[in-house]
């Protein structure tokens, strides 16, 4: 499946990273193709193009604040988390995301 | 409950903590560089009566007083987005007058978000008017609603609250101060720089706005210790023969060290996240041990930010190095200890984590839309 996300921590330094890092690994191991944006700090890095969403099965947000650009992902199946989820149980996480999917269907 | 969790009022206070922290870190070095030179934050600068020192400490001194403004527009932008950020300000500027300060900055950010959402939702305007929504309506009423109860309903409560809980704080005997210390040590260490932190440190910069130094010299000083402390397990685990770290997380710590001098502490995250549960005892008792030996020898920083360069503003700069070190020293051998050596093989290959060892998800952590 498709999966595109975004990260963000409360200080926009750390979590953040680690969490698109732990994803995108996890991701790629259950053998999915993903996408990470990434709004730190230094602001919205990687950033997820129309395209890529439109196409995406499944939007993973793994956030403690507010997001910039949330209706992007208005009408998609989004599963929403704190980003010490991502960062503890990333594999768990995907499974997740499949289990909704496949509920979908 | 659930009605509550909708609501998320903890995700809005961190939203407002996230644009906090880099005002916080930015004027906390401007008003530490200053002070430490022997500058004062200065109410007004007069032409030819400051020296460049007073400039820097008052422009560090004078964003920190924002602080609550800060809190209350950061709330109220997350709750109404753009549409609450005027209200907001106008109402954190009111906490501050009225002497509410911080709490009554976060909940005048509340009040202000909350307030501009349901003006947009419920004050149907004709047509014509349309256009003045956004510029006039939304902030005028939001403001004057909300600014009325800040003066009149919320301020003098607080401000009471604010002054018992300062009162209460002043009066602490030895033994409080060691077992708060420890306390908010424990707390600002478990998570480092995470929600608890920053929930921790929204609380004890609260206190410093009434004149309370302690509890955020305490704090800081176990943010800047954690890190040093993870430097100088590497040593201690030498001395018994053990290689604690692989090769990266050696090189991340010649950045996490360097980091931690200046009061960040999320540099070492990547290591303690390879193993959890060691990292976070050594944090947390550590902390314990370096909160209560700050607080009790009343180290007393009078900036909110800056780790090593917190010291020169304390009343007495030994307390906060006793604090430091006791941390430092602390953390490092309970980590040297406890935390496995690594063999050769453990070092070349990359460890990586299946499924089966990852904490279970409860379902109500996740919320699927």
């Amino acid at each position: 499946m498709k999966i595109v996300g975004v990260a963000a921590c409360t200080v926009g330094i750390a979590h953040t990273y680690i969490a698109q890092e732990k994803l995108e690994g996890a991701a790629k191991k259950a053998g999915h193709e993903i996408s990470m944006e990434t709004q730190g700090t230094i602001g919205t890095e990687n950033e997820l193009s129309a395209e890529q969403i439109a196409e995406a099965d499944i939007v993973i947000l793994a956030t403690d604040v507010k997001l910039n650009n949330r209706e992007r992902f208005d009408g998609k199946r989004i599963i929403e988390v704190a980003t010490d989820i991502a960062v503890k149980s990333p594999n768990k996480l995907v499974k997740k995301a499949e289990e909704v999917l496949a509920q979908k269907q | 409950m659930n009605k509550l969790k909708e609501l998320n009022l903890k995700g809005h206070l961190l939203t407002a903590i996230s644009y906090l922290i880099p005002i916080v870190c930015g004027a906390g070095f401007l008003i530490a560089i200053g002070m430490g030179f022997g500058g004062e934050s200065q109410e007004e600068l007069v032409q030819g009566q400051f020296s460049l020192w007073d400039a820097l400490a008052t422009m560090g001194g004078t964003a920190l007083g924002l602080l609550p403004v800060v809190i209350a527009a950061g709330i109220s932008y997350s709750i109404a987005e753009k549409p609450g950020i005027a209200p907001g300000f106008v109402i954190g500027l009111t906490a501050n007058v009225i002497g509410a300060g911080f709490i009554g900055g976060i909940l005048g950010g509340f009040l202000s978000g909350y307030l501009a959402l349901a003006v947009l939702k419920y004050l149907k305007v004709p047509k014509w008017a349309k256009g003045l929504m956004p510029t006039l309506i939304v902030p005028f009423v939001t403001s004057i609603i909300g600014g009325l109860i800040m003066v009149y309903i919320i301020g003098a409560p607080v401000a009471a609250l604010t002054s018992l809980l300062t009162n209460f704080l002043e009066n602490l005997g030895s033994s409080s101060l060691l077992v708060f210390g420890g306390v908010i040590g424990i707390l600002s260490g478990v998570d480092y720089g995470g929600p608890i932190n920053k929930t921790v440190f929204a609380f004890v910069l609260t206190l410093q706005a009434e004149g309370i130094n302690g509890p955020i010299t305490a704090l800081q000083l176990v943010n800047t210790a954690t890190p040093v402390g993870f430097g100088l397990a590497y040593f201690l685990a030498k001395l018994f023969r053990k290689n604690i770290y692989t090769p990266v997380e050696v090189e991340t710590l010649k950045s996490a060290v360097p980091m931690g001098f200046v009061n960040i502490v999320e540099g070492v995250i990547p290591i303690v996240m390879n193993d959890i549960i060691r990292a976070v005892v050594a944090t947390a008792i550590g902390g314990a041990a370096g909160g209560a030996v700050s607080m009790s020898l009343g180290a007393d920083a009078t900036v909110p930010f800056g780790g090593v360069l917190m010291l020169p503003t304390m009343s007495n700069p030994w307390a906060g190095v006793a604090g430091l070190l006791v941390n430092i020293i602390v953390t490092a051998l309970v980590l040297a200890l406890i935390k496995k050596h690594k063999s050769e093989e453990q070092i070349l290959g990359t460890e990586d984590k299946g499924e089966e060892d990852e904490e279970d998800i409860e379902l109500d952590d996740i919320k699927v839309t």
